[in-house]
């Protein structure tokens, strides 16, 4: 489909032209409507980006820009330290899109945790209405990887602090929460099953399984390549066997050769180390 | 003691139920939630008490007290319990579509309809409605909202227009999914709909592949005109003035014939679609049925204010259009007789849905006498004397009958060696001539001795013959 097909941008010039040379027609109910709102221009190229070295023209002009921002490096720093925290699932479905205007990043991520006692004031002078004031706005925010970024983020831009400095405060409020999690997941878990609940295998558990059966499979798998190893050895080895060989190769015999054997049992003719002379004649001549 | 905070799934907040029912979610200025403890303090409840009229006034009757109990309780526990903020039900995007006012550009990016595809698929004709590219190792294209928006708003006006001024809308949309909005937006709009496939040569070849079609004549109040049942049946189905493509990649054909008989189109344009293919070009995320069912929505409700001006211009007598549609006037007593055609089909029609309903009727009480179970050895009896007259001369003994139905009724008499016994003696006194004239088929099985020998029989003749 190289050639390009205009018909569809034509469509009212096309339409006056067969009014105006036909007799007897109407004009089709859309005339009007496109006469009054034309179709855009397509195939117009806006210059997207300038062009690096001044002289030179760039044939990349045209093309659209790589979009990048502050949290970016931020983003990268955050989980190239944690990656695990990108293997945790993440709600991206919106109600209306402003989310943004709602959650206030200045109020720390652990707030959950941290209620003031009754008629007290904690570290931060709040008392526990303002606390239930801020938890009614504040309790849904999502509490992730991007939760942090965005704290750092507010961190950098209203505070004095260093970009480390955030970056410290900003994780630890997060470690808070997630050992929080942690815990009263394993809480919650204990109290179920002291009233009688049961759980199945966890994933650990599950791998350790899988991976035991794994080394069995593979025990198996050894044992018979090693014994297909020591027939082809052994075949190969006419006569002449290695001390692995000598057991294999002991003639089963009858009763009373016992004591005989034992005499002879180190001495075996086919072996390597072959017979042992008993009573060899002292010197050669 | 451990105090667990009460989180909602995808971040909903738990509000105290209000007194007024939560309109939809684009409706309310959604700038800050109510506050727990304000609406607390507010809201107090006042349980005003229902009068009951002068004439009726007996306070003492049991009904009035019931009724006065009720609104007392109703009063007190109403605002009890929470209910959810409003929050995105994508079921609202079909059953209440937003109107071109209601398109924000939140709207847009909540609706996914910034996202095109990897840059590498793109269109470079569509440059000028991308934003930029995001992402490091799969960059995509940024569809500009601001520019979906725009353009969503000029197809409306268009839409707006046409069906204004009497115009036919097509909806079309192919891919799954859209099959409701569609539907949906051609019922705002007074329109038609597609979502399966379109057959190739509808507009060119429509005579064939549409003739077919059934068609109507209306006036400006969109009544039925009698009087064309001769003509319509020659004339082809009409072409649609306006073609909205909720998928062109797919439906490039449909596009094609639009262009070769001249018919505008509007349609949704990803990074990676040609947008010369459409007159008016909407750019924005194909792949996202949320954002196609945004798109579709005000689409429609463009079409239903439109349909709303004409209506209302043509109450008032005034007819903007003239539409060409290649009728000659009535001849004389055709509309006499299309409506009498008219009545007797919905006639027809009315006495086969009587029929189908006796049918079933009569079925359902088939089907619960069945499943109630109760004997009914009359008619038993009848059915199985019947059918027994109707077979070759092979007079059937129901002594069997009576006894099962006898066991039926009195299970605590019953003797299963009795009833081996007797139904032993019962088959062997069926005479033997009986049995031989019975024919011999594959179905046939008699018990032991007594058809032995008939089969003996029918052997021996099988050798002889």
């Amino acid at each position: 489909m190289g050639r390009l097909n205009h018909a569809a941008s034509r469509v009212h010039t096309q339409a006056t032209q067969i009014l105006n040379n036909t007799r007897h027609t109407y004009p089709p109910p859309w005339l009007a409507t496109i006469q009054t709102t034309p179709p855009s221009s397509k195939l117009t190229r806006p210059v997207l980006k300038r062009a690096q070295k001044p002289g030179k023209r760039s044939s990349r002009i045209f093309t659209p820009v790589n979009l990048t921002y502050q949290e970016d490096k931020l983003r990268w720093e955050y989980f190239n330290d944690h990656p695990w925290e990108l293997a945790r699932p993440r709600v991206v479905l919106e109600n209306d899109g402003r989310d943004r205007e709602r959650w206030d990043w200045g109020i720390e991520l652990d707030v959950s945790l941290n209620r003031p006692r009754r008629k007290t004031r904690d570290k931060r002078g709040r008392t526990e209405d303002d606390w239930e004031i801020i938890m009614d706005t504040q309790a849904a925010r999502p509490l992730n990887g991007e939760a942090v970024i965005q704290r750092q983020q507010w961190l950098l831009t209203h505070t004095p602090l260093s970009s480390a400095a955030a970056y410290d405060q900003a994780r630890k409020e997060l470690y808070r929460v997630r050992h929080f999690q942690e815990t009263e997941q394993r809480v919650a878990r204990e109290e179920a099953q002291s009233v009688g609940a049961f759980f199945g295998l966890g994933p650990l558990e599950i791998g350790m399984q899988l991976e035991d059966k794994a080394y069995e499979d593979w025990k198996e798998w050894a044992i018979r390549e090693t014994a297909a190893l020591k027939q082809i050895q052994g075949s190969a080895y006419t006569g002449v066997g290695t001390e692995e060989a000598e057991d294999e190769m002991t003639p089963e015999l009858g009763e009373g050769s016992a004591e005989e054997l034992e005499v002879v049992k180190e001495s075996i003719p086919s072996t390597q180390r072959g017979q042992r002379a008993r009573g060899d004649a002292a010197i050669h001549p | 003691m451990i105090i667990r905070s009460l989180h909602l799934r995808h971040g909903r907040l738990a509000l105290p139920k209000s007194s007024t029912p939560s309109g939809t979610l684009r409706r309310r200025a959604f700038t800050t939630t109510p506050l727990l403890r304000q609406q607390q303090q507010q809201s107090n409840v006042h349980s005003h008490a229902k009068t009951l009229p002068s004439e009726i006034r007996d306070y003492n009757d049991p009904v009035a007290q019931d009724f006065a109990f009720f609104h007392h309780q109703k009063a007190h526990t109403q605002h009890v319990g929470s209910s959810l903020a409003p929050h995105y039900r994508s079921h609202e995007l079909v059953a209440d579509p937003p109107r071109p006012q209601d398109i924000t550009l939140q709207l847009l990016m909540a609706s996914q309809s910034h996202i095109g595809h990897a840059t590498s698929l793109w269109h470079p004709a569509n440059a000028k409605y991308i934003f930029g590219v995001r992402g490091e190792h799969d960059p995509i294209h940024i569809i500009s909202p601001d520019i979906t928006a725009a353009y969503l708003r000029r197809a409306c006006k268009i839409i707006r227009g046409v069906t204004s001024r009497g115009g036919l809308v097509l909806f079309v949309g192919t891919r799954e999914g859209q099959a409701r909005a569609v539907v949906r937006a051609a019922e705002l709009s007074k329109g038609c709909h597609l979502f399966t496939k379109w057959i190739a040569g509808s507009i060119t070849n429509g005579q064939q592949i549409l003739g077919a079609c059934a068609k109507k004549v209306v006036d400006e109040n969109d009544k039925p005109i009698p009087g064309f049942g001769d003509q319509l049946p020659q004339t082809a189905a009409l072409k649609p003035d306006l073609v909205v493509c909720l998928n062109p990649l797919e439906n490039y054909i449909l596009l094609h014939e639009c262009g070769l008989h001249n018919i505008p189109t509007i349609g949704i344009v990803d990074t990676d679609v040609n947008p010369t293919w459409l007159t008016y070009p909407i750019p924005a995320n194909d792949d996202s049925q949320r954002c196609v069912q945004v798109i579709c929505g005000a689409l429609g409700r463009a079409g239903e204010e439109g349909q709303k001006m004409r209506l209302g211009r043509a109450r008032q007598g005034v007819v903007v259009s003239m539409p060409s549609h290649g009728l000659n006037p009535p001849t004389e007593g055709q509309a006499e007789r299309d409506l009498e055609l008219e009545e007797r089909a919905r006639l027809a029609e009315a006495a086969i849905q009587e029929e189908l309903m006796i049918e079933s009727e009569a079925a359902a009480a088939e089907h619960a006498r069945q499943r109630r179970s109760l004997p009914n050895p009359e008619a038993q009896d009848a059915d199985f004397a019947e059918l027994a007259a109707l077979e070759d001369g092979v007079s059937v003994d129901t002594s069997m009958l009576d006894r099962s139905l006898k066991r039926d009724q009195s299970d605590d008499e019953y003797d299963l060696e009795e009833d081996i016994v007797q139904s032993y003696q019962h088959d062997q006194a069926l005479s033997r001539e009986e049995l031989a004239e019975v024919p011999l088929t594959a179905d046939t099985t008699g018990s032991g001795e007594a058809s032995s020998e008939s089969m003996d029989e029918a052997s021996r003749r099988d050798e002889r013959g």
